[in-house]
């Protein structure tokens, strides 16, 4: 048996008195497409914003690749080379062209010059269907594009593993489906990825295990086949019928 | 107008003197600027009361005040200095020229300040986030991200910042400084034409208050344009 990928141990998370993870045990492993669902407010952001050390947890483990996150900078910036993310509100950077969105972690982090990071920048860009919009400025494009540029910019650092935080929920209707479509790609391509989203289709037709999780804990766990057919817990059940029915 | 005559060249070396302390107390009021944001950014409650009470003092009292309190302050502060290791020394001399550009950059610092502080907390918390997890390091996302977002936001303020100085070297004369009020004065003595001696200082000022103006013009042109209307 591998080692998994992603180990969460008995991750508690506070802000402040307010527990916002509760005894978090999760392992995924490479190549394992997990779905991760909850009402608002249930931690599922703070889950996985702790897996890059955005937010910090308070006790239990986190190792990624076997490296256990800490307080050392070395550690948590070896993290983040491996793991990408993708915001629900894009956070491309305004003042940079679409093409130096993408460039700017290939040339700083990875120390590619700067032809090469245009290549991979290039190569990324035509694989989320916009090459034609490297010029242009963020504020430029719509949504949808944003978002797709959001995931070329993580796709140029070749991660292990890709983070989703709800990448559609800021998005007009039409335009979720292009959306969904290059993040159905990536999965077929068998990168492993843990997505936060209520996009109850994605989950049944590219998730290996749905997470639902509520007032910070990891509720049920289950194949989506048995999530949707024959959820377990009340929770779960009360969840489903409410997203379910609109 | 022939009674300005004989007096273009004061003029002109007067706008020199004027150039010079507008340079000089530009940089100095960078620095206190980002000094007093820094401080107010920071979590030492000392410094923040230090930089508080900074801005309070500087941005609450008359500014010709500051500059007169500086000049004769430094004096009697380098004089009590000077004396400690030569006790024959009766007065020490500061230069009106630095006083006076000090007190104007501690003043329009003061205001800086507070412009600095609001462009730092008004970057996105999306961009510097996204360029963490994208692994920069907190020196290149300061340098990459937040530095080009704030000055942006900083721009305008900013611009308005260096007008105050370019005015407030207006106020150097009080401390007789040889600069364009200055000359004014001198030349009415001399020629009693008041409204034409003044109305040239006017225009000079108005001329390098221009230039200035079409400068931050342009740099905000430069710096919107990833703000063009989509498509
Ligand atoms: N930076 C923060 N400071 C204080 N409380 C926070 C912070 N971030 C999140 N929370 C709280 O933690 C809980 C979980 O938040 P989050 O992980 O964003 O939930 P979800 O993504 O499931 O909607 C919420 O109650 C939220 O208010
Ligand atoms: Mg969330």
């Amino acid at each position: 048996m591998t080692q998994p990928l992603i180990q969460m141990q008995n991750v508690d998370k506070f802000f402040g008195s307010f527990q916002a993870l509760k005894n978090i045990n999760l392992e995924v492993h490479k190549g394992e497409r997990i779905v991760v669902c909850g009402p608002s407010g249930s931690g599922k952001s703070t889950m996985i914003r702790c897996i890059n050390r955005l937010e910090k947890h308070n006790s239990g483990k986190i190792l990624i690749g076997g490296r256990e996150l800490t307080d050392s900078e070395k550690d948590i910036d070896a993290v983040r080379r491996e793991v990408g993310m993708v915001f629900q509100s894009f956070n491309l950077f305004p003042h940079m062209t679409v093409l130096r969105n993408l460039m700017l972690a290939p040339q700083l982090v990875r120390k590619n010059n700067k032809s090469k990071a245009k290549e991979i920048a290039m190569k990324y860009l035509e694989r989320v269907k916009i090459p034609d919009q490297a010029n242009k400025y963020p504020s430029q494009l719509s949504g949808g594009q944003q978002q797709r540029v959001a995931i070329a910019r993580a796709l140029c650092m070749s991660p292990e593993i890709l983070l989703f935080d709800e990448p559609t929920s800021a998005l007009d209707p039409e335009m979720i489906n292009e959306v969904l479509e290059v993040m159905e790609d990536l999965a077929n391509e068998g990168m492993t990825m843990i997505c936060v989203t209520h996009e109850m289709g994605f989950a049944r037709s590219v998730a290996d295990r749905v997470i639902f999780m509520d007032l910070g804990e990891i509720v049920e766990e289950a194949s989506p086949q048995e999530f949707f057919e024959n959820p377990k817990n009340e929770r779960t059940k009360l969840f489903l019928s409410q997203i379910l029915s609109h | 107008m022939e009674a300005i005559t004989g007096w273009w060249d004061d003029y002109f070396f007067a706008s020199i003197v004027v150039l010079k302390i507008f340079m000089a107390s530009l940089l100095l009021m960078v620095i206190f600027g980002l000094i007093g944001a820094a401080a107010k950014l920071s979590n030492s409650i000392i410094a923040k009361k230090i930089a508080n009470a900074y801005t309070i003092i500087f941005r609450g009292t008359p500014e010709i005040l500051v500059v007169l309190l500086i000049y004769f302050g430094s004096a009697i502060a380098l004089t009590s200095l000077f004396q400690l290791f030569d006790p024959s020394i009766k007065y020490v001399d500061v230069p009106p020229f630095w006083a006076g550009t000090f007190a104007i950059a501690l003043i329009v610092g003061s205001y800086a300040t507070e412009t600095f502080r609001g462009a730092f907390l008004g970057v996105e918390p999306g961009s510097i986030e996204a360029a963490r997890a994208l692994g920069l390091s907190n020196l290149q996302t300061f340098v990459y991200i937040r530095i080009p977002e704030m000055w942006r936001i900083a721009l305008p303020s900013f611009g308005n910042h260096m007008l105050s100085l370019v005015k407030d070297t207006a106020l150097i004369s009080i401390i007789g400084l040889n600069e364009l009020l200055f000359v004014a004065e001198q030349a009415t003595a001399t020629t009693g034409k008041p409204f034409t001696m003044f109305i040239v200082v006017g225009l000079i000022y108005l001329g390098i208050s221009t230039v200035i103006t079409l400068f931050v013009m342009g740099l905000e042109a430069y710096g919107r344009s990833h703000l063009r209307a989509a498509k």
